[in-house]
């Protein structure tokens, strides 16, 4: 089964990787929040961001079509929403267009140019919770292992039913698979648990940190820095 | 709560259940499918606190590498789609006496809970986009709520259905959080969130009061006063308003429509 793994072009070597997921972090969110901040007049400034996204996107060395696919995707949920939200005529909804897929592209520059595993050290060195980031190095471990699980009772149901059961039927059917697959997730959970306590589990997860705050990332700061200074004081 | 031991695998491996029971979506009229949003399930199995935990790793999860939900709006999806189906799902079920009742009657008060909890989760929605001005509380109370009133039958189902499933096959999984007494934050959490979205439910329902509502919403110091209220509320807006829903309506039919016309085509031999 193929995976449309989240950080699958990570491990690329471009000067967007090296750089500490600490710094990434950072200024792909000053990026976004400065992406939100434009005012409704000054719709020329997203020109500036869609250059400087451009420019990022090129250092990145992701294939510009992977970046456009992904957009693609979510592409009708943000048409829906800008014409869900009646706010300020219909200029609005360009606007609000225009931004999400902005915000987009950043995200998805910065979580195709970190392994996730250092995201989430990031995360964790920046003050999120540890349980939370815990929880999400698990999901993410697991997602796979038990979407394939979810794939195969999905296969196996449909390769013993002859079309539609009625509507009863079919809901007693997915509400079987939906506990099977609850339990057998219960029970991974256990035999994880006594993993972790037989390898010297104590409540931490230790991490090899290889990449150290360079003058990369103080370059990286600083220019995104610059530029939301600059697109704020010449509009 | 422990959040140190046997719970930290579960709370992991659950949020990527939640995940993977996404893929196994269920086919409603035409093309359309829906799928489980899984909180008020998460917290009756693991309890209210853990199984927001949990959800709000969904949502965070969804947000930062799906792209999905938006990282802005993070803390708004987290209090809508985890705090409030957790806490008022868990709520409706441990005071309608799910805890200790099995069959008929726990797939009722799992259906119950899993449906009411989707909807007072969109009222909160409506109501937040209500107090932030773009969209009047009386228009995005009806669409919301009246649309996760038809959607949440889904939920509702699917939560009744793994639970009575769970409960012939594995009924020790059930008390995974003992049956326990009604502890504060099950008091806390029925009335910040099953109380008071209920009234503003009830007061927004019935055709006279949400005038009082509006009222109260518009000294607020939250909503925008003056001439910005009144643009708000102005007849001009209201049909611009009306339109654009109808637009949304339209596109939706239509993607239902496709969806209907495709699935035709598949399941033919």
């Amino acid at each position: 089964m193929r995976h449309n793994f989240i950080d699958r072009y990570a491990a690329l070597d471009s000067p967007l990787h090296v750089l500490e997921p600490r710094t990434k972090l950072l200024g792909f969110t000053a990026l976004i929040v400065a992406v939100l901040c434009i005012p409704l007049d000054k719709g020329r400034l997203f020109i500036a961001y869609f250059f400087a996204a451009a420019i990022l996107m090129g250092i990145s060395q992701i294939p510009l079509g992977y970046i456009l696919g992904r957009t693609l995707v979510i592409l009708p949920f943000i048409v829906l929403a800008s014409l869900a939200a009646p706010w300020k005529g219909y200029a609005g909804i360009g606007f609000l267009f225009v931004r999400a897929v902005l915000c987009l592209m950043m995200l998805i520059l910065l979580t195709n140019t970190t392994r996730f595993v250092e995201l989430l050290r990031g995360l964790r060195k920046l003050g999120c919770p540890q349980i939370l980031v815990m929880n999400l190095g698990f999901l993410y471990r697991y997602l796979f292992v038990l979407t394939e699980e979810a794939m195969r009772m999905k296969q196996a149901r449909d390769c013993r039913r002859v079309g539609r059961a009625p509507f009863r039927e079919e809901l007693k059917i997915l509400s079987s698979m939906m506990g099977t697959l609850l339990i057998r997730s219960f029970e991974r959970a256990e035999r994880m648990h006594s993993a972790m306590l037989s390898r010297g589990y104590t409540g931490d997860f230790p991490v090899v940190s290889p990449k150290k705050f360079s003058w990369h990332d103080f370059l990286f700061l600083d220019g995104v820095t610059l530029f939301i200074a600059l697109t704020f004081v010449l509009r | 709560m422990d959040f140190s031991g046997r719970m930290v695998p579960v709370m992991g491996v659950l949020a990527a259940f939640v995940f993977a029971a996404q893929m196994l979506n269920f086919p409603i009229l035409g093309g359309t499918s829906g799928h489980l949003v899984g909180g008020t399930l998460l917290a009756i199995l693991l309890g209210p606190m853990a199984g927001f935990l949990t959800m709000s790793t969904v949502v965070i999860a969804q947000a930062l590498f799906l792209q999905d939900g938006g990282l802005v709006a993070l803390g708004a999806n987290v209090f809508n789609i985890c705090a409030v189906t957790c806490f008022s799902g868990y709520a409706i079920f441990r005071s309608l006496g799910g805890g200790s009742s099995g069959g008929k009657r726990l797939a009722l008060i799992g259906f119950i809970a899993g449906w009411a909890s989707l909807l007072f989760s969109s009222a909160c929605c409506a109501l937040e986009i209500g107090i932030s001005g773009a969209i009047p509380l009386r228009i995005g109370l009806s669409t919301m709520v009246g649309y996760h009133m038809v959607v949440g039958i889904i939920e509702g189902m699917l939560t009744a259905g793994v639970l009575t499933f769970l409960f012939k096959v594995r009924p020790d999984l059930m008390k995974i959080n003992g049956p326990g007494r009604f502890g504060l934050a099950d008091w806390v959490g029925s009335v910040v969130l099953v109380v008071i979205p209920f009234t503003i439910l009830v007061l927004a329902g019935s055709s006279k009061l949400p005038d009082p509502l509006e009222k109260l919403l518009a000294v607020s110091p939250l909503l925008p006063t003056g001439a910005g209220a009144d643009r708000l509320y102005s007849s001009t807006r209201y049909m611009d308003y009306l339109i654009r829903a109808a637009v949304f309506v339209v596109l939706i039919g239509l993607g239902i429509l496709a969806g209907f016309l495709g699935r035709r085509r598949s399941s033919r031999p």
